[in-house]
């Protein structure tokens, strides 16, 4: 064994009680650091599969039409207003091209195309604004689960079909099998049949869209060839930004991947993870503050000792590292001990279920174990490099005659 | 005399704190034999710890050189002279100095250990062989918390000797033990000294115990004299006696034997002859 690890294990076992509870200092830090890594991913990533569970995960739309400008003047400032074009609606004509694309891209586990529109609802006296989106009979559930969501009827799209939410059904006093008269943003009348009724507890969508067959929709929104949107979905979630930027690259449409559509979100997490990093930052700064404080008492108190060993003409260098030793024990048996842990804290409160029923979304694999040990094991180095430079630098004469 | 071990020339040394100076050493030289054995004598206060200090490389002089085994020491690096004094000097002290939580074998390994990094299978050997010498075979694996004053001091001196110095500087190596205790472990020096013709340079206030050395060195207000101090000494003047004067003269009492004016630092040494117990430094 090496001299300094055996000087520096004397040294931390000689005084138990102060080891002890030094360990036990970063051990509770680095609990609260992997519990804290736990909660804040595991909800992030609850909120993620929350949102990305029922939406597509890159999306496919026409690309904006440009105006082409003549060249200005060198310096010259040019305001250009233009206005939608109404002649040539924002349409993806190429779709089987497109289509064919995605297929040759691995990892998509589904793929609806969409046709996107707005119109009036009514029954009887009441007229109700709704989202129209006209999908293909088969790949109903390719993107959200609509077929798990259905309360009331079946999840079957014909041609006079329409599935709605039950919040729309209710505002509505309509029920499955009843028929509800539709005008579209077009103008088109249509007479359709309620076949089911969905639930997916979100309100917005619950309350505000009907899901009809893309053939009826085709005709509404007056798009023969045309589709407005093409949805996927993906194996991998965190792939999406590249994959949508290979689609956009190869069909030259608009392809935008989850995250960049859903900005609440990746505020909400940024948020999170932000104040989850300043937690993370203080349990480092007791790390460093509780090791540099104790072992610079334990400086102090072997000043003679260390004398003694510099009289002796044992180097300096064997005096810094009999200190930084003795900290960086602390700090992997601490750490090891916190990642334990924040590991039982987070898997016994992963398992408790409260009065909702559902539990806490901590997730204990995602405690960043690894982080933290080095961080905890840097951190006790770090604090125990100035107790060990002022041991290193103790005057021996002085020392001795202490 | 034999081969010196040690030569000791003019060294000086001054202690500067903020407006105060004071001279300690004012040119000491001497030379040490091989094999000596030799006792350092003088009152308090004469410098004898700050030229044990010196000698052990513990503390630079302000000046003067002193070369050991023919090498200057005053003009090399502190890393050299740590590797120096762990090759060629032991220290004895007056309170022993265990390292409270190793046993009396890893005290002795420890100048051995600490310098190779790790404990060898010859450093054992030889630090067990020195237990056995200094008569600690039986408590070898004990704490140095579990033995007495006297087996404390014989680890002490079993530990100078580990690494087979050419000189051990001992500063009052009996003067915590009693009578019995204090010739005992004197004697252990003697034989080892004998035995190993390592040079011994013991400072002590016990008159009996330097007459047992081959040789003895008077210090006195930092210079070596030949005759022993007590020759000419008066009886000591009593140092409320130097502050009342100081006080009535107007100087600042630093402590009970030296008063300060502006710029000088005036002592009064006890033991010095009547003429010379006022100096000016």
């Amino acid at each position: 064994m090496r001299f300094d690890l055996k000087v520096a294990l004397r040294y931390l076992l000689s005084n138990r009680l102060q080891s002890a509870l030094l360990i036990g200092g970063v051990a509770i830090a680095v609990m609260v650091y992997t519990f804290n890594a736990a909660l804040i991913n595991g909800l992030a990533e609850f909120q993620i599969q929350r949102v990305v569970g029922s939406s597509s995960h890159v999306t496919i739309e026409p690309a904006k039409i440009a105006p082409v400008l003549a060249p200005a003047a060198d310096g010259a400032e040019r305001l250009v207003v233009s206005q939608r074009a109404l002649e040539r609606r924002e349409q993806i004509k190429q779709w089987r091209t497109v289509e064919q694309v995605i297929d040759t891209i691995p990892g998509v586990t589904g793929v609806s195309l969409n046709i996107i529109g707005t119109g009036l609802v009514s029954r009887g006296q009441q007229t109700l604004p709704v989202m129209l989106k006209g999908v293909e009979p088969a790949r109903l559930s390719a993107i959200a689960p609509i077929d798990d969501t259905i309360v009331e009827g079946e999840p079957r799209l014909g041609l006079n079909d329409v599935l709605i939410g039950r919040k729309l059904a209710a505002d509505l006093g309509i029920r499955v099998g009843q028929p509800i008269f539709i005008t579209s943003e077009q103008g088109r009348e249509r007479t359709l049949t309620v076949r089911g009724l969905y639930s997916t507890g979100v309100e917005s969508l619950d309350g505000r869209l009907a899901y009809v067959n893309l053939d009826t929709a085709r005709v509404m929104f007056d798009l023969p060839e045309g589709i407005s949107e093409i949805e996927i979905k993906l194996a991998d979630i965190y792939g999406a930004r590249e994959i949508a930027k290979q689609l956009a690259d190869t069909t030259g449409l608009e392809a935008s991947a989850w995250m960049d559509k859903n900005q609440r979100l990746r505020e909400a997490l940024e948020g999170q993870g932000s104040s989850g990093s300043i937690i993370k930052f203080f349990t480092l700064i007791t790390i460093i503050v509780g090791v540099a404080s104790a072992l610079l008492l334990t400086t102090y108190r072997r000043r003679p000792e260390i004398g003694i060993m510099r009289s002796f003409g044992i180097s300096q260098n064997f005096v810094l590292s009999v200190f930084i030793i003795q900290g960086a024990l602390i700090g992997v048996i601490g750490s090891l001990v916190g990642c334990a842990l924040g590991w039982g804290f987070s898997t016994l409160l992963a398992n408790i279920t409260g009065a909702s029923g559902r539990a806490l979304p901590v997730d204990p694999a995602l405690g960043q174990y690894q982080l933290a040990l080095l961080l905890a094991a840097t951190a006790s180095i770090g604090a125990a490099l100035w107790p060990a430079r002022a041991a290193s630098r103790i005057d021996p004469v002085e020392a001795i005659s202490q | 005399m034999s081969t010196p071990v040690l030569e000791v020339s003019d060294v000086r040394k001054v202690f500067v704190d903020k407006d105060f100076q004071t001279s300690v050493l004012k040119g000491v030289t001497f030379s040490l034999g091989r094999g000596e054995m030799v006792a350092m004598l003088g009152p308090s206060g004469s410098g004898k710890s700050t030229l044990l200090s010196i000698l052990g490389t513990l503390m630079r002089p302000t000046s003067g050189s002193f070369r050991m085994l023919g090498r200057e020491l005053t003009d090399m690096n502190e890393k050299a002279l740590s590797e120096f004094r762990n090759q060629q000097i032991g220290f004895i002290f007056q309170y022993h100095h265990l390292l409270p939580d190793f046993t009396a074998l890893e005290n002795v390994l420890f100048p051995h250990a600490g310098r190779v990094g790790r404990e060898t299978q010859a450093g054992r050997e030889r630090a067990a062989m020195l237990l056995e010498r200094v008569g600690m075979k039986d408590r070898m694996h004990y704490r140095a918390t579990r033995l007495s004053g006297g087996q404390k001091q014989r680890v002490a001196i079993a530990r100078a000797l580990m690494n087979q110095p050419a000189l051990v500087l001992a500063d009052e190596p009996t003067g915590n033990l009693d009578r019995e205790t204090a010739d005992q472990a004197f004697a252990l020096m003697q034989e080892i000294q004998r035995e190993t013709g390592t040079t011994f340079l013991l400072s002590t206030h016990d008159r009996e115990l330097a007459e047992r050395c081959q040789r003895r060195i008077y210090l006195r207000a930092g210079v070596v004299v030949d005759q022993p101090p007590e020759a000419a000494a008066p009886a000591p003047a009593a140092p409320s006696l130097a502050a009342a004067a100081a006080a009535s003269a107007g100087w600042r009492v630093i402590d009970g034997d030296r008063v300060a004016v502006v710029d000088h630092t005036v002592a009064f040494d006890r033991n010095a002859p009547a003429e010379d117990r006022r100096r000016t430094y």
